[in-house]
């Protein structure tokens, strides 16, 4: 149910939304076909354009940051959401469109039957449908290397936003998440406190309308920080959740 | 003037300053705190010069203008790791009541909605 105070459901969708106007509503009509066995929470992240106006008329439920606080910033708000309103599980679902609604149900299993505490959609397990840009699939295979090589744990997608978390998982990172560029370095914060990541095939679309935020020298500046940030979570102490 | 009474007064002027700031409370404790020690070692320094080419002869620098240049860029960089210190500080908390606030203001909302449609 949108438009309420607290939960009507176990399960949380948070959709990051960045100046998705042309986007927004496919996703949630998407999301409002599925059925209604999930609550949905939008996180506009400080949208320039008509993303919240947009979000506000479909009647759901909205938090509007006021600034631009970044995909891992706007994720994280809806994690707080989800902890204070004492959700289950949250699955993050971007705004742009590019992520599938029929692979929800493969999402959440793992997290149902215990299997996992973050489960990670990749495009990469089976191959199924839009396979990104051949310099992003570069970018990936480094990062899937890197975590492979630093904490041995074989992740094909370690990029891909269309996640589902846990209790355990989501009230960690309420708490503590990589503000930019969050999802290679997450996996590494979610291995150091010693929790399960599982991957399920899902399949991805191409962004529909509007430009991805990682281009040109940010991508440059995107490998180097994440790979800088994920070396340097080696460092760390191992965490414990209490 | 001496180069050593400019130096006093240059030091004593800008730690008067501080306090003026702080007083006007314009500048917190907190932030003034690292320039004051800067200030007040310059203030020691320059009434006390013969500790400085001690100093210098002792940690081996050839003239003890090296060393002061040495010493002031060093602890310029020191001050400004610190600065960057708070700034990340202040982003992380900035980010945190952004979250907050955003969360709140929807509550805000659905609670306006949900009176209107009681009182209706």
């Amino acid at each position: 149910m949108s438009g309420h105070i607290g939960k009507t459901s176990r399960t949380l969708i948070v959709v990051p939304a960045f100046n998705e106007e042309g986007n927004i509503r496919r996703t949630i009509n998407e999301l409002k076909g599925l059925g209604r066995s999930f609550d949905i929470l939008v996180v506009d992240d400080g949208s320039t354009d008509r993303t919240a106006e947009l979000v506000k008329g479909e009647d759901m439920d909205l938090v509007s940051l006021p600034f631009n606080l970044g995909i891992g910033g706007a994720v994280q708000a809806g994690f707080q959401y989800a902890a204070r309103y004492g959700y289950d599980v949250v699955v993050q679902f971007d705004g742009d469109g590019q992520h599938d609604g029929r692979f929800l149900a493969a999402l959440l299993n793992p997290i149902a039957q215990g299997d996992a505490d973050l489960v990670v959609g990749s495009r990469f397990l089976e191959h199924l449908g839009y396979q990104s840009s051949f310099l992003r699939q570069i970018g990936i295979r480094f990062f899937s290397f890197l975590i492979s090589f630093l904490i041995g744990l074989k992740v094909t997608d370690p990029t891909s936003g269309f996640r589902a978390y846990n209790k355990k998982c989501f009230s960690l990172f309420a708490e503590n998440y990589p503000i930019d560029f969050p999802e290679p370095e997450s996996i590494m914060i979610v291995h150091r406190y010693g929790l399960r990541v599982k991957e399920v095939p899902v399949k991805m679309r191409g962004r529909q309308q509007g430009r991805s935020s990682i281009r040109y020298l940010k991508t440059l500046y995107y490998m180097v920080k994440v790979s800088f940030a994920m070396c340097l979570d080696l460092m760390k102490q191992r965490g414990r959740i209490s | 003037m001496s180069t050593k009474m400019l130096v006093i007064v240059y030091c004593v002027g800008l730690f008067l300053l501080l306090m003026e700031l702080i007083r006007r409370d314009r500048l917190n404790f907190k932030y003034a705190g690292p320039w004051i020690i800067c200030l007040l070692l310059g203030i020691f320094f320059g009434v006390f010069d013969q500790f400085l080419y001690r100093m210098s002869a002792w940690l081996g620098f050839g003239l003890t203008s090296n060393f002061i240049f040495f010493a002031v860029l060093g602890g310029f960089v020191f001050l400004s790791l610190l600065m960057t210190l708070f700034l990340c500080q202040q982003n992380k908390r900035n980010d945190r009541i952004a979250q907050q606030l955003g969360i709140l203001e929807h509550e805000l909302r659905e609670l306006k909605k949900q009176n209107k449609s009681s009182s209706s």
